[in-house]
């Protein structure tokens, strides 16, 4: 493949992967590598560092448009953002020394679970009145957004402050054992135990996850897997396609946001269980 | 009311730094691959996806002197002004979060300067260990 066929099939490619990572509040990882490996033949290292790239990229243009318009908690994720960061820095100390097939499978069914109790709450559009939580009004993690499609003003609170500083950890810790991506988990964590709207939770992990990124992005940079003719059509078209992302994602139901996010949990999921029990797929 | 409206300030803040830095990083991206089409880089060249256990090919740099070497190099290295848009893009999260930090203290909120501190000294802590490790 020539070099200009392939530069404008990653780009294009990565309009989609930031479209949909906006929305879902993913860094695009979970599509663009298994396109990047498989579709253009790129060495999983280099696919690698183009997602942490397209990780940023579609944090700094989808965070940039969340934050102004409300959707997306500067408080809530600067908070919670110490939890997954200080998890990473100690999966990373322990990686090699837990076994991570047993991880990978614990964290397989925790997903599945998950996916059920995504799929109880696909009719909630919103959480119900939250009550009092004593670290959510010392740490003010609440907010209000103002939603087009119900053309109303959304006040939130957020819930189970605690637990969902122990997930946050837990997904820090996870992502660094593992090498994996968050951004599905701190969506889960807010969604499903702080019980913020679907919408502020996937605009708030697309601000997390930047930073999360960016604390990793100097070990691909020093390892050489960021290879800038790869990485530079993917950040070009992550952070085009994470602009249009925001402008569609305003306009959706929560319910709809988590409609489009529950085959990601699965998918997760499965593949997870099929990593825990040291089965490889063709 | 005036609380609300200083939060807004530090979103606003740290909107603008997010979009201007990733917008900055993007251009300078851009203008090394026009360089590089210019220099016929598009016509001659087949990418080499396979990444080698010794040496890097052209387009990956491991240090940021590697860059400022390319940059200082006459004619200009294209890739090298790309890979510094790069940088430009994988330090904007963590600039904004700095920016942040004076913002919170100016509006009276120390508790999130603090927490906006924590954060940025764990990213240094990431990047040191990343340093000390590869």
């Amino acid at each position: 493949m020539s070099l200009t066929v392939f530069s404008l099939a990653v780009l294009f490619t990565s309009i989609g992967a930031g479209a949909v990572g906006a929305i879902l509040g993913l860094g695009g990882g979970i599509l663009l590598i298994p396109i990047l490996t498989v579709f253009y033949g790129v060495d999983l290292h280099y696919a690698m560092g183009a997602s942490i790239i397209s990780v940023i990229a579609t944090s700094s243009g989808a965070a940039a448009s969340y934050l102004r318009t409300g959707l997306s908690n500067l408080r809530i994720g600067l908070f919670l953002v110490m939890a997954t960061i200080s998890g990473a820095l100690v999966g990373a100390l322990l990686a090699g020394v837990v076994p991570t097939r047993a991880l990978e499978l614990i964290l397989g069914l925790a997903l599945s679970y998950s996916a059920y109790t995504t799929v109880k709450q696909l009719r909630d559009e919103l959480p119900e009145s939250p009550p009092d939580d004593p670290l959510a009004l010392r740490f003010d993690l609440e907010g209000t957004y103002h939603d087009l499609r119900l053309e109303r003003e959304v006040v939130y609170r957020a819930q189970r402050v605690v637990q969902g500083f122990c997930a946050m950890f837990g997904a820090g810790l996870l992502s660094g054992m593992l090498g994996i991506g968050s951004g599905a988990f701190k969506v889960l964590a807010m969604d499903y135990l702080m019980r913020l709207p679907m919408k502020v939770s996937t605009a708030t992990s697309n601000f997390m996850i930047g930073l999360t990124a960016a604390a990793s992005a100097s070990i691909y940079w020093s390892r050489g897997d960021i290879h800038t003719l790869i990485a530079a059509p993917v950040a070009i078209g992550v952070l085009a396609g994470a602009y249009l992302g925001t402008t569609v994602m305003a306009r959706l139901r929560n319910t709809t946001v988590r409609k489009l996010f529950l085959p990601v949990v699965v998918y997760l999921a499965l593949s997870m269980i099929v990593r825990g029990l040291g089965l490889h797929l063709p | 009311m005036s609380r609300l409206r200083a939060t807004f300030s530090v979103e606003h803040l740290v909107s603008r730094i997010l979009l201007f830095g990733g917008l900055l990083g993007i251009g300078v991206v851009l203008l090394g691959l026009v360089l590089y089409a210019a220099h016929g880089g598009f016509r001659h060249h087949v990418l080499d996806l396979t990444r080698r256990p010794a040496g890097h090919p052209p387009g990956v740099f491991v240090s940021v002197r590697q860059v400022t070497g390319g940059l200082a190099s006459r004619p200009i290295d294209p890739l090298a002004l790309s890979a510094l848009g790069l940088v430009i893009l994988m330090v904007t999260p963590a600039v904004a979060v700095a920016a942040a930090l004076p913002a919170f203290w100016c509006t009276g909120d120390r508790r999130y300067a603090l927490i906006a501190l924590v954060v940025l000294a764990m990213l240094a802590l990431s990047a040191t260990l990343a340093g000390s490790v590869h």
